[in-house]
């Protein structure tokens, strides 16, 4: 049976990691290379990348992170963040990246989409989506960019399916109210999207605790999960959450303890 | 021994290269491997691997567009009996066709056709079936004493991300199975010649057992 994958993300910035994890046995803790085969190690499901640089010439240090990673860490890798162009794109999948994540760029020259997958395939192209609550919207919610900063005017609903029409094979999907909050996901985004949608939606934004996986899992239906910083300070483990999951009747992939 | 990783401009090579690579060091092998699109490299090498992504027409394409190189393989892997390994589509390559976008025609070294994976149901979650199917899923083998899946176990998970899958009729054909929404042949193969539908370039450490089976079986 397919597992639900539990999937860990790393912020990089200047080819470091921002936020701290607490794995002892790390040479260099800031080091996303360490930090990603630490992860796979452990039993992450996939790694994902999350480029925060703010220029082009320190984004250079992110191919260098990624043909690293992917020499050890043979799980699926997924990168995102600053990707403009089917350049961008080439650049990071011929980096060893799996999969590219695409946001700003895809609302700004919607084109992005159905080039990258026609050219690389849909497998490897993520839509990301940054929802945030909007009643203006037809479905409550509304596309923003920026991390949340810029509003599109976009209804999320509405783009995500457009997405999958142009080729996107998978959705990424934040709610950048429960972003942060570590209150649990956005479970009525995670479901609305996931019903509506024929790929699988992977949910982001607010995972506080291993049962916050399970309720998205399970009320929202969402494919898959996406963590960052409750990882990071060895609250909760890989081992964990995939523990509260299985005992929950979710099918998930064995990982050390 | 000699191992080409067939370079046909389909997507990265780097992590197949990458995964056969630890194999060889972490098991002492003595083998070098080479990416290349080159028919003489090709033709020198003494095993080939045939990895792809994206779609099937697409692959094909990129193939017939190497002169030669669709003959070479014929004749490299079928009447020269040379060991094969189909990854992703260059698994789906070896069968009579595929459906995908437009029918078009594989190596026909197997029976059978792909066709898109099955929507209608939900599964053991009330979860819609999402295409692709994409993600880690166990196997059912189903020869078992194929040196191929020596050691593996069913208990372990392989990272499969795809939308067509293998109708065929020919069931001696098939090594193993997976299971999503309805059967899925994962494993299958013939005398010389592999190809598995899952990437074991990206399967952790199951991927890894998988690829030294292969680099040590002598067909």
């Amino acid at each position: 049976m397919l597992s639900t994958r539990v999937i860990a993300c790393l912020d990089v910035q200047n080819g470091r990691t921002v936020k701290g994890t607490n794995f002892i046995n790390l040479r260099d803790a800031g080091d996303p290379v360490e930090q990603a085969k630490q992860y796979s190690t452990i039993g992450a499901d996939e790694i994902c990348f999350l480029d925060i640089s703010a220029t082009y010439e320190k984004r250079r240090a992110m191919f260098n992170v990624i043909s690293k990673t992917a020499e050890t860490c043979f799980v699926p890798l997924t990168v995102g963040g600053g990707v403009k162009d089917l350049n961008d794109f080439r650049d990071l999948l011929n980096s060893g990246a799996d999969k590219v994540s695409i946001n700003s760029s895809a609302v700004y020259n919607p084109k992005l989409i159905k080039q990258s997958s026609d050219k690389f395939g849909n497998q490897c192209v993520v839509l990301a989506i940054d929802a945030v609550e909007n009643i203006k919207m037809p479905s409550g919610y509304e596309v923003t960019t920026h991390g949340g900063r810029k509003k599109t005017n976009i209804d999320s609903l509405k783009w995500a399916k457009q997405g999958v029409k142009n080729g996107a094979g998978e959705i990424l999907l934040t709610s950048m109210n429960t972003d942060g909050t570590k209150k649990g996901y956005n479970l009525k985004l995670t479901k609305l999207i996931s019903q509506n949608v024929s790929v699988p939606v992977i949910a982001s934004g607010g995972a506080g605790s291993p049962k916050d996986m399970v309720d998205v899992v399970l009320k929202a239906g969402a494919s898959a999960v996406l963590a960052a910083s409750i990882f990071h300070y060895d609250i909760h483990t890989i081992y964990s959450v995939k523990k509260e999951m299985s005992e929950n009747g979710i099918i998930v992939r064995d990982c050390e303890n | 021994m000699n191992l080409a990783i067939i370079d046909y401009g389909s997507g990265n090579l780097r992590s197949v290269e990458n995964a056969f690579k630890n194999s060889i060091n972490i098991n002492k092998l003595k083998f070098s491997i080479e990416v290349t699109n080159k028919l003489t490299s090709i033709s020198k090498a003494d095993h080939l691997v045939l990895p792809g992504v994206g779609s099937f027409p697409d692959c094909k394409k990129g193939l017939k567009d190497i002169d030669g190189l669709i003959d070479l393989l014929n004749n490299e892997v079928i009447y020269k009996k040379k060991k094969f390994l189909g990854i992703c589509v260059g698994m789906q390559l070896m069968v009579d066709y595929s459906s995908e976008k437009k029918r078009t025609a594989g190596f026909g070294w197997l029976k059978g056709n792909f066709k898109k994976i099955e929507k209608k149901g939900l599964d053991y979650l009330g979860r819609d079936y999402k295409i692709p199917h994409m993600g880690w899923n166990n196997l059912q083998i189903e020869n078992k004493i194929h040196p191929i899946v020596e050691n593996i176990s069913e208990n372990e998970q392989y990272y499969f991300v795809h939308s067509y899958f293998l109708e065929s009729k020919q069931n001696d054909q098939i090594i193993a199975n997976t299971t999503y929404n309805h059967k899925i042949p994962a494993i299958i193969g013939k005398d010389n010649y592999v190809g598995v539908q899952f990437h074991p370039e990206k399967s952790g450490n199951s991927g890894q057992k998988f690829l030294y089976n292969w680099l040590k079986w002598r067909p």
